[in-house]
């Protein structure tokens, strides 16, 4: 059965439009204009236990709201959607019990007090046993590497120390569903590789199902098999990670090192990105490679060659931009 | 219910625990805060001192009764602020960040969580000055002691806090369509001074219709003169049962208007 279920998912917005000027803003007074903005638009899609989904799109697109609605945040205009089995937005305690929201660019935590202290008040909102819960903590603490930071206030922590703070407060009543809304957005590598790591860990080791929006695409790759994208609130593409490369990614990226300085005329071949000394990197059509590394082997002598997949950033951007002509051509 | 009770009450401690060592961390604060609200009951008491010197009564109401009556006022305001104030007057900046989110997330109800989140502990010496006012205006009355009066004195005094925070609690829930509601403490201001006067200063022609505006349609009147006149003046069971009556009620209408309320919340863009 689905951990998640959704159909027709729609909610839009009643945005005031504010006139320019004085006297704009005096009219507003009496008189106001709106303008309906659908920020989800008939979305479906369903999500089977345990599996770790990337919820791509543009700014704007519409990744937020959805999570927002399906963690009952907000309700939607239209639309049905099962988390849990429990309608999201009729918010039973018994289902906030049983998932948790992480979001990057907001804080949960007290502020002023030592992130220790919101884990205390955690564990009796959420009335998680003592025992259990210094277990949890002690995994937690350790698998991120923060033993000595919990006794000092939140306020003092970095970017990243507070953004591991958020997860493991968000992982101590161990949660069956984690929505995460760019985790890692403006950590440094380390601190991105960390929490990433820690996800991989804590999916391995109890099997919950996530479902991450994120824009560094590092992050989907280390994370996630399976991707959702949306653009202008539409649900454009749903399917393996490695089928989005398939579908829109036409090229690849042939990596060849000759024996002496790359030679002129690597053009025909196909597109130059790069040439340096014996280095040159050539995009080529994705059917004509095969054809296209015969007739380089038989013109030059090459002492190393390799076909990568375009970078999935390059892919995802070309999804978005042809999602955003067919919307403007609808 | 018992389990319940006893979870709300363990974390209402928690809470209580954590705001402390909160406030303790800004100490230089708290002790202005605290000195603010006891230099503003002294001013308070040296007034009315002030004009009893003058007069034996004020609007029928003697010395020790009227003392008796500010310091009711007192506790029951210093209770509402302590609990409830500084987490009403934040709801309109969680609802403008989007901070609100992490509270509905919780699986605990709502309204406990956003009312009761913070002790404002620099305002919970007007509780204990209130009920030390209470007790030397007893004493000076010579007010002998009777259960029945002390009974209805807790109860309608209960239910003045809980008129006093359903109207606190409606007040707070427009938050959710005006976002940015600095209104709030203008309309707290007005209800708080309302309350902070016997019923009985209005009097006259156009000053009583006023009165019973304040005391059956919008009834604020009710927070502090009730509880005050059961103990010290006149115990009349009508007003009681009205109190209590205008208590469950504002409970159950404020509670539904946080609920109708939280459904049109959008939640700041992230």
């Amino acid at each position: 059965m689905p951990i998640i279920e959704v159909e027709d998912l729609t909610k839009t917005y009643r945005v005031f439009q504010k006139r320019d000027g004085l006297m704009g803003a005096l009219r507003g007074l009496y008189r106001r204009e709106y303008k309906e903005v659908k920020a989800v638009d008939r979305i479906g899609f369903s999500i089977e236990p345990g599996e770790m989904v990337a919820f791509l799109g543009p700014n704007g697109a519409g990744k937020t709201t959805t999570l927002k609605m399906l963690s009952g945040l907000v309700y939607p205009t239209s639309g049905d959607a099962r988390v849990l089995g429990y309608t999201p937005w009729r918010r039973e305690d018994a289902f906030r019990r049983q998932f948790a929201l992480v979001m990057g660019q907001k804080n949960q935590l007290w502020w002023d007090l030592p992130a220790g202290d919101s884990f205390q008040l955690h564990r009796e909102i959420y009335s998680i046993p003592k025992e259990e819960f210094d277990r949890t903590l002690g995994e937690l603490v350790e698998l991120l590497g923060v033993q000595k930071l919990t006794r000092q206030a939140v306020r003092e922590l970095s970017l990243g120390e507070r953004m591991k703070m958020e997860l493991i407060a968000a992982l101590l009543h161990g949660p069956k569903l984690l929505l995460l809304d760019e985790p890692t957005i403006g950590l440094d590598v380390v601190a991105q590789a960390a929490i990433q790591k820690c996800l991989r860990d804590y999916h391995e080791s109890r099997g919950v199902t996530m479902l991450l929006t994120s824009h560094y695409m590092r992050d989907v790759e280390a994370l996630c098999d399976r991707v959702i994208v949306i653009t202008q609130g539409r649900l454009v593409y749903d399917g393996p990670l490695a089928g989005i490369i398939e579908r829109f990614g036409e090229s690849k990226l042939v990596r060849l090192q000759f024996e002496e300085p790359a030679p002129e005329g690597l053009e025909r071949f196909g597109e130059v990105v790069r040439r340096e000394g014996p280095f040159a990197d050539v995009r080529i059509e994705r059917a004509r490679v095969a054809e296209t590394l015969g007739a380089l082997l038989n013109q030059h002598a090459l002492a190393d060659v390799s076909v990568e997949d375009p970078p999935l950033e390059e892919v995802i951007a070309k999804v978005f931009e042809e999602a955003r002509l067919a919307h403007d051509a609808a | 219910m018992v389990p319940g009770v006893t979870r709300y009450a363990r974390l209402m401690g928690g809470l209580a625990r954590f705001t402390l060592a909160r406030e303790m961390a800004f100490r230089g604060n708290f002790l202005v805060k605290v000195s603010v609200e006891l230099l503003w009951m002294g001013i308070l008491i040296a007034f009315y001192r002030t004009v009893f010197a003058k007069t034996s009564h004020i609007a029928n109401w003697s010395e020790p009764d009227y003392f008796f009556f500010v310091g009711c006022f007192f506790a029951l305001n210093g209770l509402i602020e302590t609990l409830f104030l500084e987490n009403c007057n934040e709801f309109a900046e969680l609802v403008r960040t989007g901070d609100l989110d992490f509270l509905l997330l919780k699986p605990i109800d709502e309204q406990f969580l956003i009312s009761c989140r913070r002790i404002d502990w620099g305002t919970a010496p007007n509780l204990v000055m209130g009920a030390i006012l209470m007790i030397i205006a007893l004493v000076q009355k010579g007010w002998v002691f009777d259960p029945t009066r002390v009974a209805a004195f807790f109860a309608t005094f209960a239910c003045g806090v809980a008129i006093a925070y359903s109207f606190m609690m409606m007040l707070t829930s427009v938050s959710v369509w005006m976002v940015r509601n600095t209104s709030l403490m203008e309309m707290w201001w007005l209800f708080s001074s309302l309350a902070r006067y016997p019923r009985e200063i209005f009097s006259g022609r156009w000053a009583e219709p006023l009165g019973n505006v304040f005391t059956f349609i919008i009834p604020i009147l009710l927070v502090s003169n009730v509880p005050a006149n059961v103990m010290v003046r006149v115990l009349d069971p009508g007003m009681v049962a009205w109190t209590v009556t205008v208590a469950l009620a504002s409970l159950w209408v404020s509670r539904r208007f946080f609920h109708v309320a939280l459904r049109s919340y959008r939640s700041a863009s992230s």
